[in-house]
């Protein structure tokens, strides 16, 4: 930060120079510009959906077809024929999703993490950690087209499912891509825990094991569990992988009885299709979106629930990885 | 650390190893599984089994024999050697990569006449700047500013119009060598000038110029096409040359390194004649030419190509660059040299991380609505996905420019403002110069994120079967966009398998190449 008084002092004579003011003017509109991006997202956002819903359509002047709120969050079915217009099957397939990779990315995320920051010799690490960036790296399109040419059929054999696309697919290519980060975030926190806590572990004759597992995970814990709510986050706004693996039909799904949100966690109900949100917005495409009709209408509505959630993730792992955080100094 | 006194004292070592080995299984096994998945694609793209026994016999002995020692004899001599034949392969090819791609845009984008009216027309202004630096520097900034951007716009509106008519043009070719082999010569002769002297430079300038045209005349007669020879000339045998010549020159320890790429390239060619000769086929490769060179779009395998994609994929980066790098780079100096400390720099701050982390989709949304709803644009046009995509590398640019400028050590800032500079003057001959390889790494990584992007593209209704665009407002088509057509319309095992295999490698091989370079320049900068 050069905001000190010093450098303030040497360039007060010449900061009024229509030079000087010209290149601030810029530095600054490009600075602005992140927030401008941010602002038209949610305001884009909130003023499409807002024609969705039949609480406030009439106001915008729309007279199509809309969902009331009850509709859209309580409806056990999705589909622009009909229209069957509830979200919650849609959620619910992101979930199922959003389980199934944390199940891949977590333990093993967590395990490379102790593994880079307390195992891994300085050599082992220059190649382990360009090597697990390359898995984020690998476009999700790419990841889609794994799941279903390379993974369904191995998972064919082993358990027998129908056709091409299926949830489990589409959640082992996205525990791979989420991995890394939270390998990456998790090692960031077990880096920072002071080695005095360490050598007091050593001291008092505790082994490598009892000091990783004892004292290195419970001080990073704060770090840890943030890179989890990161990582899902990510894996709830993927959209490629998702689509091609998971295919493109809605499942039905009931929010007010418990037993449908029991199937979330059936494995068999892993080996059928399913359709995320993001996936729902790419099948969405296919109709007219440039005319601002029910398809671009829905189409904001699904992207405002997809943003709500991810941004609160994203706030919630930032304010966890903050106010937790032990501090050493 | 159980809390109990009975453990005390007793060890084992079998925990610790059982856990250092689940621990150590696990960081593979995210790698491992990418890697399978990774040679089961190559596998499916290249078909390596349909080749001849014989093929691979005279590969192995022609190449792959011959490489491997000479690797392990530059090894056993120092590992720099080896490393310097590996970039003498590397660089070639990579090269060679960026040249062909360059030279399908003025084969197929660019008509070279409007190329070089354009040029012209920024010559002149380009002149103007440097004569009013030649001048004493008593010109008011804002007069200089308005005459400059006055003879711009001037030129601009007049200069293309006049040059396109005049009665008797250039051939393409030559329209090459005058717009890019002159300023090559001229910059790389300037370099080698302050490198090994005057007369060097003069030779190294004439005979890129001279090598430029000879290679344009040769790709002519030779069938191979005027654009690519030049185009191939100027990007991949220049930077060849000029490497091999810099190595034998000054690093002579290492020169017995150039001996890899030349055992490679002699081993290539004998192989090929061999196995002609022979009469072995080689393998039944999905990646061919014409899959790199087709544009017709149906629903038989051997058919299909991702020419367009490659085309549409190299301007969408041309635009996402041109958006996001300026705008990027200018935030990250904004924070970092200018900001206050007040709330206002701290709300960009959260919001920089939180735009981050905003899924790629909602970016497409964002253009969608923004440029084609309220815009008033026509949906999947090249500065619609252009823009699009620069939005979502917007927040990736900014953070690692951030840490590129944050690099630069407070002491060049304090002895540039100690000696009278302004807060521009030291941002542009102190900060960004010193930042710039970090600034250029975290660029090229941006745009690697960004090539691999579909959504945003589907969302903002880029064309689902589309050409090679010929104007700024032609839908436009992008490599994985390519490929997701593929996958859904043509929903087969015979596609999955084959054609797709095949579009991931090539889509791969782009992102690998720009990797390859950030990572090049990263541990190039990070030696000084």
């Amino acid at each position: 930060m050069s905001g000190d008084g010093a450098t303030d002092g040497l360039t007060r004579r010449t900061q009024n120079s229509s030079r000087e003011l010209l290149a601030k003017a810029f530095f600054f509109g490009c600075a602005a510009l992140s927030v401008a991006t941010t602002l038209s997202i949610i305001g884009l956002l909130v003023y499409e959906a807002a024609k969705f819903f039949t609480i406030s359509a009439p106001l915008l002047g729309i007279d199509g077809p809309t969902a009331t709120l009850t509709e859209f969050f309580t409806g056990s079915e999705w589909g622009l024929q009909g229209p069957n217009l509830g979200v919650m099957p849609l959620v619910a397939v992101t979930l199922m999703v959003t389980i199934g990779s944390g199940l891949i990315a977590i333990p093993l995320g967590v395990a490379t993490a102790l593994y880079l920051s307390e195992y891994a010799s300085e050599r082992a690490r220059s190649y382990l950690k360009p090597a697990l960036e390359i898995l984020a790296g690998v476009p999700s399109i790419i990841y889609g087209i794994f799941a279903v040419a390379y993974i369904t059929p191995v998972l064919d054999t082993l358990f027998g499912v129908d056709g091409l696309f299926n949830v489990a697919s589409a959640c082992i290519v996205v525990g791979i891509m989420i991995l890394p980060m939270v390998a990456s975030v998790s090692e960031d926190a077990m880096q920072a825990v002071p080695d005095d806590l360490r050598q007091a572990g050593y001291g008092m004759g505790a082994t490598k094991y009892d000091v990783s597992t004892g004292i290195v995970v419970p001080a990073a814990a704060s770090g840890i569990f943030s890179s989890f709510i990161l990582a899902l986050s990510r894996a709830i706004g993927e959209t490629m992988a998702v689509t091609l693996a998971g295919g493109s039909l809605a499942r039905s799904f009931d929010p007010t009885s418990l037993a449908s949100y029991l199937s979330l966690f059936d494995p068999d109900s892993y080996l059928e299709p399913g359709m995320t949100m993001t996936a729902a917005m790419i099948q969405l495409l296919t109709g007219d979106v440039t005319g601002g009709g029910l398809a671009y209408r829905s189409l904001f509505a699904v992207g405002l629930v997809l943003f709500v959630i991810t941004l609160g993730m994203n706030v919630l792992s930032d304010v966890i990885a903050r106010r937790y955080q032990e501090d050493y100094q | 650390m159980s809390g109990s006194y009975d453990g005390f004292g007793r060890v084992s070592r079998r925990i610790g190893k059982l856990f250092r080995g689940v621990l150590f299984a696990s960081t593979l096994a995210g790698i491992l599984t990418l890697a399978v998945l990774l040679v089961y694609v190559a596998n499916d793209a290249f078909q390596p089994l349909t080749a001849d026994p014989g093929w691979h016999l005279v590969f192995l002995l022609t190449l792959v024999v011959p490489t491997l020692a000479t690797g392990w004899l530059s090894y056993r001599r120092s590992y720099g050697t080896l490393a310097t034949g590996l970039l003498g392969i590397v660089m070639p090819g990579i090269a060679a990569l960026y040249a062909g791609g360059l030279a399908a845009l003025f084969i197929d984008v660019i008509p070279t006449l409007v190329w070089l009216s354009f040029v012209i027309a920024l010559a002149i202004p380009a002149g103007v700047i440097v004569a009013l630096r030649r001048t004493d520097r008593s010109v008011p900034f804002l007069a200089e500013l308005s005459a400059v951007l006055g003879v711009t716009v001037g030129s601009l509106l007049v200069v293309p119009g006049l040059v396109q008519g005049l009665p008797t043009v250039p051939a393409d070719w030559m329209v090459l060598v005058l717009t890019l082999g002159l300023p090559e010569a001229f910059l790389l002769g300037r370099w080698i000038e302050g490198r090994w002297g005057r007369r060097d430079g003069w030779i190294a300038g004439a005979a890129i110029l001279v090598g430029s045209a000879v290679g344009g005349v040769v790709g002519m007669v030779s069938g191979f096409g005027a654009v690519p020879g030049v185009a191939l000339t100027l990007f991949a045998l220049v930077p060849t040359g000029l490497y091999a010549a810099i190595v034998v020159r000054e690093r002579p320890d290492r020169r017995i390194g150039l001996l890899l790429p030349a055992v490679i390239v002699v081993g290539m060619v004998a192989g090929e004649l061999l196995v002609g000769a022979l009469g072995f086929a080689g393998p039944e490769s999905w990646v061919d030419w014409s899959f790199l060179t087709s544009t017709t779009q149906s629903g038989d395998p051997r058919s299909v190509g991702i020419y367009s994609g490659i085309v549409g994929t190299i301007l969408l980066m041309f635009v996402v660059a041109a958006i996001a790098v300026p705008a990027g780079v200018g935030a990250a100096v904004y924070l970092e040299e200018y900001a206050p400390n007040t709330r206002f720099t701290r709300i960009i701050d959260v919001n920089i991380s939180n735009l981050a982390g905003v899924p790629s989709v909602v970016y497409g949304l964002l253009g969608l609505g923004l440029f084609v709803r309220y815009g008033g644009q026509p949906t999947g046009t090249l500065l619609v996905g252009g823009a699009t995509l620069a939005l979502l590398v917007f927040p990736i640019v900014i953070i690692s420019a951030r840490e590129a400028i944050r690099a630069v050590p407070d002491s060049a800032r304090q002895a540039s403002y100690g000696m009278g500079a302004t807060r521009w003057q030291t941002v542009k001959n102190v900060v960004l110069p010193r930042a710039f390889p970090g600034i250029l790494t975290g660029t090229i990584l941006a745009l690697s994120r960004a090539i691999g992007e579909t959504a945003p593209l589907l969302v903002i209704g880029a064309a689902q079967v589309f050409g090679v665009p010929d104007s700024w407002t032609s839908t436009i088509g992008a490599m994985p966009l390519q490929l997701y057509v593929w996958a859904s319309t043509y929903a087969s095992p015979a596609f999955y398998t084959t054609v797709l295999a095949a579009g991931i490698v090539v889509l791969l091989t782009a992102m690998l190449s720009m990797n390859s370079i950030a990572i090049y320049v990263r541990n190039h900068y990070e030696q000084r």
